[in-house]
């Protein structure tokens, strides 16, 4: 409950103070508070969907941080989806989003990308823009965020200033207060297990994109749902031959080099604890399945990374490498600060509408 | 760009009732000038009818899998039992939305060079996909839509037939749909009958109202052809929708309109009716026009107007004989429109030859439908 109180404090107050009460692994990335509220506001919007059955928070849930537990991720009305839900912790700092990296810029492009597109949000933004103008809450809080009045763009840096404030917190790891067991795994992490050569850094990824051999999944291509919004997405990108692909390609898709064929970019450890099933197809359900893989050395695939190698580790030593990974979780992200918890979603007529300015 | 139109009649189609023209039209009963029986419905020439392309056209036109939600096919607002449209003022709008026009029966379609209240489109090939994709209407992305028909066996095997694709295309599903719509027509209605010769056809209270609506009334002015509109574009002073004064959803459908279909900041901001051909234009002279609708089926098509806001055929006589309304944009208002000066006893009559514009129901038994099934391997 105290935690809850001064988180709300950190939000509002300078970034700075939040890194006081709650150990982070970064320091915090500046936003516009006002407009990170709003954007926590819309981020549990279902009326940023187009039929109005999805907000953000449909497939980042708080409680998981901000994944879903599914394999593969729900998707829009009629359609699934073909990738498992990727956490939002520390997601400001990521140079490149989505599993394939295929967005490289800035976090309100993501959140446009989610919005709009067909199989996601299937969200027309310029009926978004004149939703948000229909609730008075959003003309009050645009205001407050320093824009004129609610527009697609203004919504979407609001997405980008909240998704900033998710941050990873107090996790044994950055607290200092790690078992023998996880530092015994964080040797093995560095030394004989070579994963920080791709997991490094504070968030433990370098965002770029590597072929492991994760294999296939046929929940896919059984599923006509989620056959067919992949087809979407192959074609949209001009994946040759799209029809007859019954594999998911990666970075391939957006660099058109075989090389990168099947590779995907490395993901955060961070909230492990939370986040299960893993890999970009959410084929591994636990953590000993991941280590068992990469201990086996991978996959099977011709273009797998060939840092990958069978890494003989004995069983004590898988079990302090999970015990390390989960040493990389946090408190939950189910607190006032993540979470909209008001339910004044609403429309309000404007009365004297003939009189009134649109 | 115009399509280039060949008016063939589909050899295994239109069945013209009462095509015998048998009597001679009587000397003493000649046929008003501006007004004829309803022939076969022009076919475009790169879009030719064959029974195989109706039959596929027919299912996609009730399969909700041309939209965005796969639930909102082209008869969740062209609505058969509803007079192929929609008995309320404002059709059903996609989930989480409401439109903002009324919904217009297929019934004839076929026959406007002008699809769309304002005519935003000019072919049923064109109007079919602009509602398939409309954000307030079908809400679907051709890309999307397009790879679904892929996973429907029976769709493959019927584009590959009727269009020779080695997957389905989505341009061609609306020119399945523009095919089956161009046999939902009605050319044998009693006045279609009356103008071919049968002097018995037409009562004689719509007999006095055919007269009325070439002579005093003047409808004939716009309505005129066998399609009972020169598709042209007026204001004639149809009152505002009055659901944007009481439903918030309506209000946002009404924004959004101006926002995406184009109007100035100063029009965004003050605008508080349909500014209708204005949208194509951009003319402030077409504020408020729309054009003219045909006349026929509208037995079934209540309530009437561009935004439905007149309820019964009676109702469009007693406006018309008033002079009709008036609207933010009087100014456009045409000159046409005045008040008629009609007796009671000559608006019951023009509302009977009104009636005689529509036949009977046309009620098809709807399409068994198919589904999407996995997709087997290397399918080609």
């Amino acid at each position: 409950m105290i935690l809850r109180i001064l988180l709300a404090g950190a939000l509002l107050a300078s970034p700075a103070v939040m890194a006081e009460e709650a150990v982070t692994p970064e320091p915090p990335l500046e936003v516009n508070a006002a407009r990170a509220e709003l954007g926590k506001r819309l981020f549990y919007d279902y009326r940023l969907s187009g039929d109005t059955s999805l907000a953000c928070a449909s497939c980042h849930l708080p409680e998981k941080a901000f994944t879903d537990g599914l394999s593969l991720s729900a998707a829009y009305t009629g359609a699934a989806h073909f990738r498992n839900t990727p956490t939002l912790a520390n997601v400001g700092y990521r140079d490149a989003w989505m599993h394939d990296g295929r967005l490289g810029t800035n976090l309100n492009d993501t959140a446009r990308e989610m919005i709009t597109e067909t199989y996601l949000m299937n969200m027309d933004m310029r009926i978004m823009q004149e939703r948000l103008k229909q609730d008075p809450v959003y003309v009050e809080m645009f205001e407050a965020a320093g824009m004129s009045e609610p527009s697609n763009g203004g919504a979407r840096n609001a997405l980008m200033d909240f998704m900033k404030t998710i941050q990873s917190r107090n996790a044994p790891y950055d607290a200092g207060t790690m078992s023998a067991a996880a530092l015994r795994g964080q040797a093995i992490f560095e030394g004989k297990g070579r994963c920080s050569s791709c997991h490094a850094g504070a968030r433990f990824t370098d965002d770029r994109p590597y072929n492991v051999g994760v294999p296939n999944t046929p929940d896919i291509w059984s599923d006509p749902e989620r056959h067919s919004a992949f087809v979407t997405y192959a074609k949209f990108f001009g994946v040759p031959n799209y029809m007859n692909l019954r594999e998911d390609l990666g970075a391939y898709i957006r660099t058109h080099r075989d090389e990168t064929r099947r590779s995907f970019l490395t993901p955060t450890l961070r909230e492990l604890k939370w986040t299960a099933p893993y890999m970009h197809n959410g084929l591994f359900e636990t953590l000993e399945e991941v280590v068992d893989f990469y201990d086996a050395g991978g996959g099977d695939d011709p273009l797998k990374d060939p840092r990958l190698k069978p890494l003989g580790l004995v069983p004590s030593e898988k079990a302090d490498l999970v015990a390390f990974l989960e040493s990389l979780s946090g408190d939950s992200f189910d607190i006032d600060a993540y979470v909209w918890r008001k339910d004044d979603y609403d429309y309000a007529l404007i009365e004297d509408w003939r009189d009134e300015q649109n | 760009m115009r399509k280039r139109i060949t008016i063939t009649a589909p050899a295994f189609a239109l069945v013209l009732a009462g095509l015998t023209a048998g009597a001679a039209l009587a000397e003493d009963n000649p046929r008003p000038e501006g007004l004829a029986a309803l022939g076969p419905p022009p076919i475009p020439a790169d879009n030719p009818m064959t029974p195989e392309k109706v039959a596929l056209g027919e299912k996609l036109f009730f399969d909700p899998i041309l939209s965005g939600n796969y639930g909102m096919p082209c008869s969740a607002c062209h609505r058969p039992e509803a007079g192929w449209a929609v008995q309320a003022p404002i059709s059903f709008g996609y989930p989480g939305t409401t439109h903002w026009r009324n919904s217009q029966t297929v019934v004839n379609s076929a026959y406007y060079g002008k699809l769309f209240w304002a005519g935003a489109s000019g072919s049923l090939e064109h109007q079919a996909r602009s509602a398939a994709r409309g954000g307030v209407a079908g809400n679907g992305e051709d890309d999307m839509m397009e790879a679904r028909l892929a996973f429907v066996p029976e769709y493959r095997e019927a584009f590959k037939e009727v269009f020779g694709d080695d997957w389905p295309n989505i341009r061609h599903a609306y020119m399945a749909i523009a095919a089956y719509q161009r046999t939902l027509v009605q050319t044998d209605t009693p006045f279609d009958t009356y103008m071919r010769g049968d002097d018995d056809a037409l009562t004689e209270p719509q007999k006095r109202g055919l007269a009325l609506f070439a002579g005093k009334a003047n409808c004939v002015a716009c309505h005129s052809g066998p399609l009972l509109s020169d598709e042209a574009y007026y204001n004639t002073g149809v009152p505002p929708y009055s659901g944007w004064e009481e439903d918030p959803v309506a209000q946002i459908t009404f924004r959004f309109e101006l926002y995406a279909k184009g109007v100035t900041e100063k029009k965004y901001r003050s605008l508080k009716d349909d500014p209708g051909l204005y949208f194509r234009t951009k003319q402030d002279s077409d504020l408020g026009k729309f054009r003219v609708p045909s006349l026929r089926y509208t037995k079934y098509t209540f309530p009437y107007m561009h935004n439905g806001m007149i309820e019964t055929l009676r109702d469009v006589v007693v406006f018309y004989n008033e002079g009709g309304g008036e609207n933010e944009f009087a100014e456009n208002k045409s000159p046409l429109i005045k008040p008629l000066d009609l007796t009671d006893a000559e608006i019951d009559d023009l509302v009977a030859f009104l009636e005689s514009l529509s036949g009977e129901e046309i009620l098809p038994e709807e399409p068994e439908l198919p589904s999407m099934e996995p997709l087997p391997l290397a399918q080609n």
